[in-house]
Order: C-alpha cells, then sequence, then structure tokens
C-alpha cells in the first residue's frame, strides 16, 4: 500500500501543500496538552461567569463573599488557561523552525498547573476574593472572610503559575535569538536593515516579542507578588500604593495582552493553510512589531488615569500608546491576514471559521478598548463593565475562539475531516449570538455607568444581567456544540491513527476518494540545535569583562558603612542598599560564568540555572522583610552576614544566568536586577 | 437612585455601535468575497496600495481625537483658589464628605482619599448620570474639579473593587438652590 506523505492535507486549501510541512508527534503532543489543559480550565471558568452573570440577575441566590470568591477564580483562572492553551500552540507552530526544549515546555507546564491548582485551594477552599488583579493592600483588608494562609496561597500560585511563563519566555527568547542571529536579527531588524535577505518567519518575531515583553511583565508582577507574600508574614511590610498600582496593572494588563499576540502567532502560520497562501513577511511587519514592542510596556498606565497623582505626563503617554498600539494590529496583523482571506477560495472548516471569527473579535473589541483609552472618555466609562464588555470581546471572541481553531486544526489534520456544514453553521451562529450578544449588553451597562464587579447590581438593573445571561448560555451551547465536534474530530483522528482514508466523500468539496493507506510514519526531521557552546554567554570580551568589573567596583559602595547607616532612613532606601549588594554578587557571577575556562568545565546546565534564576532573587525577596532583618541590626556580625547573604544570592543568580546565552543570560540577570529594584520601590514603611 | 444615561455616554455609545456595525459589515463581505477566486498578485497589489489609506485615515482620526482628548483633560492643577474644597474618605465601606452639601453653581474641588483599600469615587448627578470619577487611594490625595451646577442630591458609588460590600458602598452629597 502506498504510503501518503501529506496525511491530513485534505482538511486545508489544496494550495496549502507548497508550505505546510507536517507536524511532528512532540509538537502535537506538546500543542494538544497545553491547549486541551487551558480549553478545560477555561470550560470550568467560563461556568463560574455564567453562575456570576446569573447571580447579578436574581435567578441564583449566591451570597457576595462567593461571588467574589469565584471572580477571582475566574479571573485567574481564565487568564492561566488561556495563557496555558495558548502557549501551547505557538510552540506547535514554532518548534517547525526553532529547537524549544521539551524539558523546559514540561517544567513550564508542571509550574503553572501547581500554580493554578493552588488558587483553586485557596479561592474556593480559603475564600481568598481579592480578585485577581489583588490591587494592595485589599487582600489584608480580608472583611473577615479569608485567612491568612488562604492570601499566601493566593500569591505562591500566581508567582508559580509566573515562573511557568518565566521558564517558557527565557526558553523561546534564548532558542529564538540563538537560531536567528542575536536579539536583532529574531526581530527582522537585521533583515529590515538590508543586513539579510530573508525575514524571519513571523511567529518567531512575535514570539520573541511576546517573550521579551512578557518577562518584563513577569519580573514587575513577580517583585510585587514577592511582597505581598512577605507580607503574609510580616505585617510590618508596607507599600507605596502608587507604585504597587503601577506594578500590578504592569504584570496585570501586560500579561491580558499579551495572551492575544501569543495566539496571534500561531494564526500567522495556521490560517493561512486555508487561504493557500502563505503569510509574508515584509519590513511593514517587522517595522509593526517592533512598534508593538514598546506600546505593548508602555499602555498599561491607562488603567491609572483616574489617579490624578499619576504623572501627567504617564497618563498622556498612555493614551497616545493605548490608540497607537491599535495601528498594527489595525493596519498589519487584522488586514494583512483579511487580504489572504480574500478571493483564495478559502476553505471553510471548523478551524478556519474560528480563525476568522477571531479577527471580528479582535476588531471590535479593541475598538471598544481604544474608545476607552480616550482620558475624556475614560473619566465617564472607568471601571464601569463597559470595559469588561471589551476586554471580553477580545478574550471570549478573539483568544478563546482561536484557541479552539488551534484545536480543531490539529485534530482536523490527524483526522483528514472537518465536522459537518450544519454543524458548523449552528456553532459559528451562537457564538457570534451569543458572544456579541452578551457583550454587548456590558457596553450597553457600562455607558449607563453601571461600576464593575458588583455582586449586587444597581436599582432596576437586574433585566441586563437576565439579558446578558440568556447570550451567555448561548455563547456556552455554542461553545460544547464546538467541543463536541471537537471531540468527533478526536475519535476520527484517533480511529485513523494508524492510516489516512481516502475513501472518503468530503463534506465541502464533493470530492471521492477511494482508498485507504498506511499513515507515514517517517516523521520530518527535527530542527536540530546547535551544539552548545562555551562561548555562547553574556559578557563575551574582554571589553566587557572589563564593563562587569566597572560595575562591581560601583556596587561595592552598598556595602561602605557610611552607605549602609544611610539606607536605615527608611525602608525603601534599605532595600535599596539591598539591592546594591545583590547587583555587586550578580555582576561577580556572569562575569565568572562568562570565563571561557569556567564556561567550558560547567557546561550548559540550563535546566539547573533556569531553576536557579528563579529560586534565588525569590529566597532574597522572602527574606527581604523587617521581620528577619530587625532582629539582626543589634548583632553586627549577624547584620553583615545577612547583608552578605544579599550578595551571595547576586553571586549564584549572576552564575545563574551566565548559563543562558548571550541574549538570555544578559536579559535574565537585568531582569534579576529590575526586580530587586522594583520591589525595593514598591515598598514603604516598616 | 436609579441611573440613566448621559449624554456624553450615549454619543459614546452610538459612535461605538456605528464602528462596531461596519467592521461587521466588512467582515461580512471579506467573508463572502473568500468564496471566489482572485489572483493573489491583484489581491497584493490593490491591498498594500488601499492599506496606506487605511493608515493615512487611522493617523488621522487618531491625531484629531487624541489631540482634542488633552483639552479636555479632567485633572484638577494648581490651588483650590475660589474653589469650596470637599474632603472625601473612602473607608470600608462607606464615603465621608465634609462638607456634604453646597450651593447650586459652586465650584468644587472633591480632595479624594481612602483609608483602608482603594475605592473608586464614582459621582452621579440627580438625574441618575455618571459624570465623572476619580480613585480614592490611601496614602495619597486625587483632586477633582467639578462645577455642580445641577440642585439635587448626588450619589456616590465605589467605582473600585474594594471588598465583600463594594456593590452596596454609597454616600450622597447635596446640592442646594440658592
Amino acid at each position: 500500500m502506498a504510503s501518503v506523505t501529506a496525511p491530513g492535507l485534505s482538511a486545508l486549501h489544496a494550495r496549502a501543500g507548497a508550505f505546510t510541512g507536517d507536524a511532528r508527534s512532540i509538537e502535537r503532543r506538546v500543542g494538544l496538552l497545553f491547549a486541551v489543559t487551558g480549553v478545560v480550565l477555561i470550560l470550568l471558568m467560563g461556568v463560574l461567569g455564567l453562575v456570576m452573570r446569573l447571580t447579578q440577575a436574581t435567578v441564583i441566590d449566591m451570597s457576595p463573599a462567593w461571588f467574589y470568591r469565584l471572580m477571582t477564580l475566574h479571573g485567574m483562572g481564565m487568564i492561566t488557561g488561556a495563557l496555558v492553551a495558548a502557549m501551547g500552540a505557538l510552540w506547535y507552530v514554532l518548534h517547525e523552525s526553532v529547537p524549544l526544549r521539551l524539558g523546559h515546555m514540561l517544567a513550564s507546564y508542571v509550574l503553572t498547573v501547581a500554580g493554578a491548582a493552588a488558587v483553586l485551594v485557596a479561592t474556593l477552599v480559603g475564600g481568598f476574593g481579592a480578585a485577581w488583579t489583588f490591587l494592595p493592600p485589599l487582600a489584608f483588608y480580608p472583611a473577615g472572610q479569608w485567612p491568612v494562609w488562604s492570601e499566601s496561597l493566593f500569591f505562591a500560585g500566581m508567582l508559580l503559575v509566573g515562573s511557568g511563563f518565566f521558564v517558557y519566555c527565557i526558553d523561546v527568547l534564548r532558542q529564538t535569538t540563538t537560531t536567528y542571529g542575536g536579539l536583532s536579527g529574531a526581530l527582522g531588524w537585521r533583515f529590515l536593515r538590508g543586513h539579510e535577505s530573508e525575514a524571519p518567519p513571523a511567529p518567531v518575531i512575535a514570539a520573541t516579542v511576546v517573550a521579551f515583553d512578557g518577562l518584563l511583565a513577569m519580573s514587575a508582577g513577580m517583585a510585587m507578588g514577592l511582597g505581598l507574600l512577605g507580607r503574609t508574614y510580616d505585617s510590618k511590610v508596607g507599600f507605596d500604593l502608587l507604585v504597587s498600582k503601577n506594578l500590578v496593572y504592569f504584570f496585570g494588563h501586560t500579561i491580558a495582552n499579551l495572551l492575544i499576540y501569543l495566539a496571534v502567532g500561531a494564526v500567522y502560520v495556521l490560517l493561512p493553510r486555508y487561504a493557500g497562501r502563505p503569510y509574508e513577511v515584509t519590513k511593514v511587519f517587522v517595522v509593526g512589531w517592533g512598534v508593538a514592542l514598546v506600546l505593548i510596556v508602555t499602555v498599561y498606565s491607562h488603567h491609572l488615569y483616574m489617579d490624578f497623582v499619576q504623572p501627567r505626563w504617564a497618563e498622556i503617554v498612555s493614551e497616545i500608546s493605548s490608540y497607537a498600539s491599535a495601528l498594527p494590529v489595525a493596519v498589519i496583523t487584522i488586514y494583512s491576514l483579511t487580504m489572504l482571506v480574500w478571493g483564495s477560495r478559502y476553505r471553510w472548516t471548523l478551524a478556519s471559521t474560528l480563525f476568522y471569527v477571531g479577527l471580528v473579535g479582535w476588531a471590535i473589541g479593541g475598538t471598544g478598548a481604544v474608545i476607552d483609552s480616550i482620558i475624556p472618555f475614560n473619566f465617564r466609562l472607568h471601571n464601569t463593565v463597559w470595559v469588561v464588555g471589551h476586554f471580553h470581546t477580545y478574550l471570549m471572541l478573539t483568544v478563546v475562539v482561536w484557541l479552539l481553531a488551534f484545536l480543531a486544526h490539529v485534530l482536523e489534520r490527524d483526522a483528514g475531516e472537518t465536522s459537518s456544514r450544519p454543524a458548523r453553521t449552528w456553532t459559528i451562529a451562537l457564538l457570534l449570538v451569543g458572544g456579541f450578544g452578551l457583550t454587548g449588553t456590558w457596553f450597553v451597562e457600562g455607558a449607563l455607568g453601571i461600576p464593575r464587579r458588583y455582586a449586587i447590581q444597581p436599582p432596576g438593573t437586574a433585566g441586563y444581567s437576565l439579558v446578558g445571561s440568556i447570550f451567555a448560555l448561548v455563547f456556552a451551547v455554542g461553545v460544547l456544540a464546538c467541543v463536541a465536534q471537537l471531540l468527533g474530530l478526536g475519535r476520527t483522528a484517533w480511529t485513523r491513527r494508524h492510516y489516512v482514508l481516502v475513501g472518503h466523500v468530503d463534506s465541502w468539496t464533493g470530492a471521492h476518494y477511494e482508498a485507504r493507506a498506511e499513515r507515514n510514519t517517517v516523521e520530518p526531521s527535527a530542527v536540530g540545535e546547535s551544539p552548545w557552546d562555551p562561548a555562547d554567554v553574556p559578557l563575551t570580551s574582554p571589553a566587557q569583562l572589563c564593563f562587569g568589573a566597572a560595575a562591581c567596583v560601583v556596587a561595592l559602595a552598598s556595602f561602605f558603612p557610611q552607605v549602609v547607616s544611610a539606607s536605615e532612613a527608611s525602608t525603601r532606601y534599605h532595600h535599596l542598599d539591598h539591592a546594591g549588594h545583590f547587583f555587586l554578587g550578580l555582576m561577580v557571577g556572569v562575569m565568572i560564568g562568562s570565563l571561557p575556562a569556567v564556561s567550558r568545565r560547567v557546561g550548559d546546565r540550563s535546566g539547573l540555572a533556569l531553576a536557579t534564576l528563579i529560586v534565588a532573587p525569590t529566597a532574597m525577596m522572602l527574606v527581604m522583610v523587617p521581620r528577619f532583618y530587625e532582629p539582626l541590626e543589634s548583632h553586627p556580625f549577624e547584620h553583615a552576614l545577612y547583608h552578605l547573604s544579599m550578595a551571595a544570592f547576586g553571586l549564584v543568580t549572576g552564575l545563574a544566568a551566565s548559563r543562558l546565552g548571550r541574549v538570555g543570560g544578559r536579559f535574565s540577570a537585568f531582569l534579576s536586577i529590575g526586580m530587586v529594584l522594583l520591589f525595593a520601590a514598591a515598598m514603604k514603611g516598616g | 437612585m436609579r441611573l440613566h444615561y448621559g449624554d456624553p455616554q450615549i454619543a459614546i455609545g452610538v459612535v461605538f455601535a456605528l464602528l462596531a456595525l461596519l467592521l461587521a459589515i466588512a467582515f461580512v463581505v471579506i467573508a463572502v468575497q473568500a468564496g471566489s477566486e482572485v489572483g493573489f498578485e491583484r489581491v497584493h497589489d490593490i491591498g498594500y496600495s488601499l492599506r496606506k489609506r487605511w493608515l493615512a485615515i487611522l493617523v488621522v482620526v487618531g491625531v484629531i481625537v487624541v489631540g482634542i482628548s488633552l483639552f479636555d483633560l479632567p485633572y484638577a492643577s494648581g490651588g483650590a483658589g475660589a474653589r469650596t474644597v470637599v474632603k472625601v474618605t473612602g473607608v470600608q465601606f462607606v464615603w465621608s464628605l465634609q462638607p456634604d452639601k453646597v450651593p447650586v453653581g459652586t465650584r468644587v474641588r472633591f480632595d479624594v482619599t481612602a483609608v483602608d483599600v482603594n475605592h473608586g469615587f464614582g459621582l452621579y448627578d440627580p438625574r441618575g448620570h455618571l459624570i465623572g470619577s476619580v480613585q480614592a487611594m490611601p496614602g495619597y490625595h486625587n483632586k477633582l474639579d467639578l462645577t455642580l451646577s445641577r440642585a439635587g442630591v448626588y450619589r456616590i458609588l465605589c467605582l473600585e473593587y474594594c471588598g465583600l460590600n463594594h456593590s452596596t458602598m454609597e454616600g450622597s452629597f447635596t446640592v442646594t438652590r440658592r
């Protein structure tokens, strides 16, 4: 029996074979593991969302305490679920051209799932209900609703999820930059400047941007999470609430925003397979993602428009950034993807239709978001349910829809078919009517001035919630119909795992096949990872090592008795001095690890390095609370040892960073010291 | 108090609805056209040419909208001057306003802070229109300048999640006739 070289291509456009390779089993398995886990979490959290909406409609009688527990879990669970699934989808397409490491991906999975489990227990058992945005110091004003252990567990869970994403981002950044000649190569800037004739594939550029910005956001989130965790066992820990708010929203907004950018990295590869036209990476595309790299991290401040003490320039920069960030989306991503679809004899399958619907959600939800980001409009919409409307539009109708599309794509290819046309039509209709109906009621309520996060709605407005609940039910039926089709495709894929059915009447083309053939079990070879290079270290030349030594000399000042004494003036200065010690150790560690002889002797050890890079700064910040250092102040020797330990934490962090390559090592060292500095900036009192 | 739509919110909602409708129509047209066969070179040439115009339109709209918005920022600046300062303090789950009554037409400066956690000072006029908001944050004072030209009882709802009774945290402020 003749083997078929491109199994499953019948689910794609006839021209897709020219630019579509077979997914290897490792990509399918990792993609499915992450996507299924994420989608299951999303479905469970969706049920909680429905219960909350029905409570607001007074159909369900649930106490505010339970409402806010579910709200906290719903937010954190949705973000985590979407994050896990989108990470898997991007890995699936990226692994074709970038040698991402399976071990790191699985470590990321374990950390993220463990974090989600911790949040589940903290909310449902512990009763924690300070919202997933945990705006300080709300977690410590529980109004008798949750014990301290639930606060600790929630923040530990959030840190685990963050660590999982951190591991993912470091691996992506390291591998894309190593494969494509450094950061400028992976971002396409070398192509832009004419130094290279060919640009990196679109998902490589998207993944590099996501990893870079994701790491920046995570460093802020981790600094804040560790400060809050410290507060759970030391009541003397205090926060500067404006700085804290900036860090929380820098982390929260950026992560939520990156979900869509993670997912679109996969869409660049998958949607063209149904249009029969490859996605073209042009110089405009590279510029667009370069702009996005900056704007993704500058827009968050629109959450602080109504904090009038925020510097005025930050508000204005944020307004301009918020509008400008829509331009690459509208002019490059959505526009060029619709260009691929136009006149292509687009192959409408379950997956491809969902990919297309996701573009609609992004365009309409994004418009609602841009309107809200104009300061005078925000003055009248801030924290009303308008906000809930716009972010649900692009999370439900873009991110979730694309994640379902990703699963459909993998299963359709394995099954060699899609679901029936009536099933697809009804599913899409239910998703569109239910989804836009639900978000539409939020927009209408937002214009009315109904505040968000109300367990009990203002008098006379429960009817809106009832209408919203009905639409939410319609959307839920659409999702269930979609899941049913995915299960059907999965069953078919399983029965055909050893062969390809070519005796099939295709439901949408009418094409007839008359035989079944063995599936080609010879997989395309994996992208070869370059052998580990001992010279791939953060400081590669004598001049760079000298720079490191100079930085050490400057950081040494943090040990001067006069500086240490002056730092006792406030908690913030004291922590800043600790940061100086940490920086000294960090630079020494990076320098030692970068020495060729040491690098050769130590070897790759990137797994151990990643673990150290998370554990060492975490441990340092967890002991950097008054409870631990205040008793030592009257004991000079122990006090000196404590300060030296800060440098020791830096030393091991620096050594670990030196194992992550030039870009990965430099950036992770920068993030470590940045995290410690942000931690110091957010702290007050003590 | 029953909430009602304010004029600015109606205008914002209508503009958004029209934009959403236009986008929906555009996506339907593209989806219908997706079934036809058009050479990609032709799509490429026309598409990229139109894209420049699309970018130009969005940039012009952005410059106009953002530019105008910068002249209508709600941020108070300078000293209170002749304004009547109303001290507003949020604490789980009540609002305190001092004074809690001013004559109609008074130019008011709300000096807003909080004792425990973040709250959101959302001010609704006697008709139930949300006329503006500002955050109440411990350790900081946000200053909101407004001229209250309508007599009656203004309501305050909390616009920042603050815990168990967030949705019932209400206050009031009276503007009397002269």
